[in-house]
């Protein structure tokens, strides 16, 4: 079974940040594989240890992004292929997903995974809208997988409830980090990795060099989180308390 | 895999990546493991890296344009304080100007990160390529040990083998426990507790606050009322846009005391010197750490065995002698005398007891072990109650009265100054801290 | 004239509120613009629902009806919307943020090659498009975005806007569409529904949000209790769902269910970032937890500091009293 994994680095989510003049800030140069994504791999991980194949890895980033990859690759994936692109494009999901199908357009395999969004953006489209491009049947929010017969049974958590959805291969699947706990590189892992093959190409090289006029959405800067004021705290009997606030939510608030 | 290593280094922090930079530089085949999640997320210190050693490891390091360190110290203050005054000794001068400098400011999470950078880098250069590791998350729960002699360390079920392991642990030095060279309970009385804050300022105020000129910085440390009469210190440390702001306590004084660190930290800020310095910061960060305070008493005698050598805080190499806090620069040098010592080792293909214990040698050689012997009665004295309590409220009374002018007849310093004795302490207790002082220091 | 269209999440027969708040929001940029607004419903019983929807406002309501629709479906969905959209042609298509308009979200931008924003929590029309601000990073911070072209795409995060009544004399309009089961691509084998007579909790007036402190059979009792004294949506923190006591459908938070209710009570709730993500919308949020500095007092307006096995019985009993008077 060939599985490809599409991983992004992001900002540890995590770590210090602020914001100055609209600009984000982080404190440290913090950068770690997307949460989603890592679930992703992890997954792929779990079924070619039990149907046999492949695992590899393809990331679209800058170069410092180089030792996620390796990150993954120190998880058990089984090669990697590295995007490079520069780092100060303004690329969104669209720009995304088109580079990462310009790539896929000449290769084989049974299925795309990747993260259902990256802690970035929190967007949730480059996924969808790659299996679009790439004409695949798709499903997303997986919380569980299951491989039988060259189809993947997806549980995909959907309003009504779970969805049981049986995707053809080739196919795509975009993962919740519901759906698992991804595995920490072991020693042996971390060694392993440095003797893995990747790939570098360019932008060029790919033929997918897309200039800023066609990304069609923008960020325009960012700013803090409206803070919302703490009321008040109530502490005492409980008795008391419990049967002041209750007064308080219908007299007060009206919401009883 | 059936590798074997020159080397395994336990701990990637500044005595774990100065010795694997060390390594890398000749040539050896190593593993440098990190249990946190990278190099510097589990670190803490004040914190200035002093000295030159840092030149060795990255040379021209201050030619980099984003390099892991903050400020250069041209600036140094001692602060003694009693509940209302401060009396410093300050002393700034364009002598430490110039690089390579006399010590940098530095924030653990991002120098131990840029250090390790620099690790990875000498690593691509070296013969050694693709056998040399970085592995951080990863948790050395035992060294292994055949005949007597140190052959590798266990992770989980995986073990993996190397002619030499250096311990550079930090001060929770369980493996070198382990493998016998410190006793298994370590007592709390030489122990000190470090606890700081990181507080944020816009950098122009930081700079105007602080007088700082390009990334010129200062270190203040603080003596007496800082502590609350806890045994211990204060210190203050200008970052690029923060300020490492804290304090080491005595364990068994605090206990003792029945005093938290975050009470006396807090008490610390609200001092009218300290607080005036603060003002309008935001705290963006709380650490603490437990550290030795340099007291032989703690340290072990023997830093190696065969097979092994133990660097850094692990040989509780750290001493805190009033002038300065110094950690980071033992555990550098430290780092670099063990892997000096394997490379030589290598070369005479034996990493026995003689062997290793050329490490030992040199460190006691070196400045790191003769000034902690030469200093240990300056350890004792800042430990001394009269150093915290009676000696900064002596000074202070004494400043008080110095610098009030007044519409009456002005006593002479000398009167001013046994005033201040009479009312403090004694003319005894002089004599006894003067002798100890002029042994000590 | 351009058209505002935005698209009716139903669900179990029930237009979701959320929708409603996306109608009254274009309603509202339609007026002001001088724009037509009109809703789009796929439904399999699409025509009863267009009726009920003359009470908020669209100048004309869509509808595409097929039986292929009685359960989501990412495929016939997007041919559907794709059809509507032919059609129709809007400027704007606005979806309210849930799980099954994020299923076809991308694959419809990618389709009509339009610009797309997800989960915003405003949004307004320019001159050539879409701006308007969303939470990132774990909803830790807003950025603030815009979109441009025409369709441009968006899905908005329930809670952003109010759900205004405004009754219109709008139109009905079927819009052809045929579907035969082999262009269907993937199967829908089975759904694993959370009991359909529980509130549904990203619509629920009231949410009673149960965390780690709620440790026993006991403690799950009294938060139904109170639920449904209260008419209330059950919700769970991470912890709870992880552990099994509850359904993870029940999870409130970053990657969960964000509700935005009239009152949220949170029971033993710490408070942490990625479920505060998941409710930080609510109208009125009462904390009952034990450690008087868990995060949650930070942003509740009732904050009841103590044991929830001593605070919870006279809270229910003091609510049934107010509600029976």
């Amino acid at each position: 079974m060939k599985f490809y994994v599409c991983i992004k680095q992001v900002p540890d989510v995590y770590a210090p940040l602020q914001i100055k003049d609209g600009q984000l800030i982080q404190d440290a140069d913090r950068n770690v594989l997307n949460a989603y994504d890592a679930s992703a791999v992890e997954e792929a991980l779990v079924l070619t240890e039990q149907h046999g194949g492949e695992v590899e890895v393809v990331l679209a980033g800058p170069e410092k992004a180089k030792e996620t990859l390796r990150k993954a690759l120190a998880m058990g994936a089984h090669k990697g292929t590295h995007i490079v692109t520069n780092g100060d494009e303004e690329f969104d999901s669209s720009a995304y997903a088109k580079i990462l199908a310009k790539f896929f357009s000449d290769k084989e395999y049974d299925f795309i995974s990747c993260g259902k969004q990256s802690q970035d953006t929190d967007a949730g489209l480059a996924g969808s809208m790659m299996a679009e491009l790439l004409d695949l049947p798709y499903a997303t929010n997986a919380v569980d997988l299951k491989f039988s017969d060259g189809t993947l049974t997806v549980k995909r958590q959907g309003d009504a409830g779970q969805e049981i959805i049986d995707v053809p291969s080739p196919g795509l699947v975009t993962c919740s980090n519901d759906m698992n706990d991804p595995r920490i590189p072991s020693l042996k892992g971390i060694m392993q990795s440095k003797r893995k093959p990747v790939d570098t190409i360019s932008l060029d090289d790919l033929g997918a060099d897309i200039s800023s006029d066609e990304v069609k959405t923008k960020v325009l800067g960012f700013e803090e989180k409206p803070e919302r004021e703490a009321g008040k705290k109530y502490e005492g009997e409980p008795d008391e308390i419990a049967r002041e606030v209750a007064q308080l939510l219908d007299t007060e608030e009206n919401v009883i | 895999m059936d590798e074997k290593f020159d080397c395994i280094i336990v701990g990637a922090g500044v005595a774990g990546l100065a010795a694997a930079m060390t390594l890398a530089k000749n040539n050896m085949k190593f593993l440098l493991i990190e249990k946190g999640e990278f190099p510097g997320s589990k670190n803490v210190s004040g914190g200035v890296l002093w000295g030159s050693d840092l030149n060795k490891l990255v040379p021209n390091y201050w030619e980099e344009e984003d390099a892991g360190w903050d400020r250069f110290i041209n600036h140094r203050r001692l602060t003694f304080m009693d509940e209302q005054s401060s009396f410093s000794v300050d002393f700034k001068s364009s002598h430490f100007n110039e690089a390579p400098y006399n010590g940098v400011v530095v924030l653990r999470s991002k120098f131990d990160k840029w250090l390790a950078g620099k690790v990875e880098k000498a690593i691509a250069e070296s013969d050694y390529a693709m056998d040399s590791f970085v592995a951080p998350n990863i948790l050395v729960e035992e060294v292994l040990e055949e005949d007597g002699k140190v052959v590798g360390i266990r992770t989980g079920e995986d073990k993996f083998y190397a002619d030499s392991v250096i311990l550079a642990e930090g001060v929770n030095n369980l493996l070198t426990r382990q493998v016998g060279l410190q006793d298994k309970y370590v007592p709390a009385d030489h122990m000190l507790t470090g606890v700081k804050e990181i507080i944020r300022f816009d950098q122009d105020v930081l700079e105007n606050r602080f007088q700082l000129n390009g990334r010129s910085g200062m270190s203040n440390e603080f003596v007496g009322h800082a502590t609350n009469g806890v045994e211990g210190g204060g210190f203050l440390y200008t970052n690029k846009d923060t300020v490492s702001i804290g304090l080491v306590l005595g364990l068994k004084d605090l206990r003792e005391k029945e005093q938290t660190p975050y009470d006396i930290l807090n008490h610390f800020k609200k001092h009218p010197a300290v607080a005036d310095m603060i003002r309008g910061g935001e705290v963006v960060e709380y650490s603490a750490h437990v550290v030795s305070s340099g007291d032989k008493r703690v340290m072990p005698e023997k830093l190696y065995k065969a097979g092994l050598t133990v660097c850094g805080e692990a040989a509780n190499l750290l001493m805190n002698a009033g002038k300065a806090i110094q950690g980071m620069d033992y555990a550098m040098r430290s780092g670099i005398l063990a892997a000096e010592a394997i490379t030589k080792a290598k070369e005479k293909g034996d990493f026995g007891e003689s062997a290793m214990k050329a490490y030992q040698d040199t460190l006691e050689d070196s400045y790191v072990m003769k000034d902690i012997n030469n200093f240990q009665d300056a350890v004792h004295l800042l430990h001394d109650p009269f150093m915290v309590d009676k000696m900064p409220n002596l000074i202070c009374d004494f400043g008080r009265n110095f610098f009030s002018i007044k519409n009456e007849p002005t006593k002479k310093a000398r009167n001013m100054f046994s005033d201040s004795v009479k009312k403090h302490a004694s003319y005894w207790d002089l004599v006894k801290i003067g002798a100890k002082g002029a042994k000590a220091l | 004239m351009s058209t505002l269209l935005t698209v009716i999440s139903v669900n179990d027969g029930k237009i979701k509120r959320s929708s409603l708040e996306v109608l009254s929001r274009c309603n509202e940029l339609a007026a002001d613009n001088g724009l037509k607004s009109a809703a789009l419903v796929i439904d399999a019983n699409a025509s009863d629902i267009a009726e009920k929807l003359k009470e908020y406002g669209p100048d004309t309501i869509y509808t595409i009806e097929n039986p292929i629709f009685k359960n989501h479906l990412n495929t016939p969905v997007l041919k559907a919307l794709s059809t509507a959209l032919d059609h129709i042609q809007p400027q704007l298509v606005a979806f309210p943020s849930t799980e099954s308009s994020k299923d076809v979200l991308g694959a419809l931008a990618a389709n009509k090659e339009a610009a797309a924003l997800s989960d915003m929590s405003e949004f307004e029309l320019t001159e050539n498009g879409v701006k308007g601000k969303r939470p990132v990073m774990a909803s830790k911070i807003i950025s603030a975005v815009e979109a441009t072209g025409s369709p441009v795409i968006i899905s908005v995060r329930s809670g952003s806007y109010d759900a205004v009544e405004k009754s219109s004399d709008a139109s009905i309009e079927a819009i052809d569409f045929n579907f035969n089961d082999d262009e269907l691509r993937i199967t829908l084998k089975e759904i694993i529904s959370s009991s359909s007579d529980r509130v549904d909790l990203s619509e629920a007036e009231a949410v009673v949000a149960a965390g780690r402190g709620v440790k026993d059979e006991e403690g799950r009792n009294m938060i139904s209790e109170l639920a449904s004294i209260l008419n209330a949506g059950i919700g769970a923190s991470r912890a709870l769902t992880e552990a099994g006591d509850y359904d993870p459908s029940l999870q409130i938070g970053q990657t969960g269910k964000v509700v935005s209710p009239q009152l949220y009570i949170g029971v033993a709730i710490s408070g942490a970032i990625q479920h505060v993500a998941g409710m930080a919308n609510s109208k009125v949020i009462v904390a009952i937890n034990k450690d008087p500095d868990a995060p949650i007092f930070d942003i509740a307006d009732y904050g009841l500091v103590g044991d929830l096995y001593k605070i919870l019985p006279p809270f229910i009993e003091e609510l049934k009293k107010i509600k029976q008077n």
